[in-house]
């Protein structure tokens, strides 16, 4: 049996704008847990609990930096939710395929 | 790729946290595509995933009736989606509720509307979920029917990290 709770976590990670936010804004470097919360008018205790979620999903490492926690993204990437979405959209077209061509079928003058 | 067969593959968005958004142009008149999606004989050749078989259970396309779809998968493993036609408009809507029954429950709306092309129908279907969640569920289960390599590709992916 295939276990989703991996994917699970991504997703309700990127649910929230904020977390999304926080994956653009680590996307151009590492940044503190201040840096983050600063631009997104949040406080600190908020940022910190939004950094978990992202870091239980995979999404973002941290590290303690002298007295600040540093935010990096990783291990697991957005590719992985990408090409999640990606198999739902291929398995769509593949319906719609076979649906047109049912179509053509039906008319009787493939073209 | 021409540019027939790009503007013939379907577009699929998450325009909101809640929201699928499907876009895709068949290559025949509104009429007939309305027609072909709405006839329960039809459905068996084209709505489950290749190497499945779907048996249509009931499927009463008018406004207040009740559909049922059973996917039969090669490993004998069956899969249920059922709903309820909200809105049967020929041949410009419909409205339909959708819940797999892997999530018993949750159930989504999906608005589907035909724009008239002359020699071509495009289909706009706009789902909405309850929640993100109950959407990335559904994500899911459209992987559930034979969607199994990408899947083990992706476990895979998982795996390695």
């Amino acid at each position: 049996m295939v276990q989703y709770s991996q994917v699970d976590r991504s997703f309700a990670a990127l649910a929230d704008p904020t977390r999304r936010g926080v994956l653009e804004r680590l996307g151009g470097g590492p940044a503190t847990i201040t840096d983050l919360a600063e631009p997104a008018g949040i406080s600190l205790t908020g940022m910190k609990k939004h950094v978990r979620v992202l870091e239980e999903a995979g999404l973002v490492t941290t590290e303690k930096v002298g007295r600040s926690r540093q935010c990096t993204l990783g291990p697991r990437r957005l590719d992985d939710v990408d090409e999640w979405i990606g198999s739902y959209r291929q398995m769509l077209n593949e319906r719609f395929d076979r649906f047109d061509a049912l179509l053509q079928r039906r008319k009787g003058t493939p073209r | 790729m021409t540019a027939d067969q790009q503007q013939r593959t379907a577009t699929v968005t998450t325009p909101t946290d809640r929201e699928i958004h499907i876009e895709r142009i068949f290559d025949a008149p509104r009429d007939k595509v309305f027609a072909a999606m709405t006839d329960p004989e039809l459905i068996p050749e084209w709505w489950g995933p290749h190497g499945t078989s779907t048996v249509v259970d009931k499927m009463d396309a008018r406004s207040g009736g009740d559909w049922r779809y059973v996917i039969k998968n090669s490993d004998g493993s069956e899969t249920g989606f059922r709903g309820t036609y909200r809105e049967v408009s020929a041949p410009e809507r419909i409205v339909q509720t959708f819940e797999w029954e892997g999530m018993p429950g949750y159930v989504s709306v999906e608005t589907a509307t035909f724009e008239d092309l002359g020699d071509q129908t495009k289909m706009t279907s706009i789902s909405l979920f309850h929640t993100t969640e109950e959407r990335d569920g559904m994500i899911e289960s459209g992987m559930e029917g034979g969607m199994n390599e990408t899947l083990e590709r992706f476990d895979a992916v998982l795996a390695r990290l």
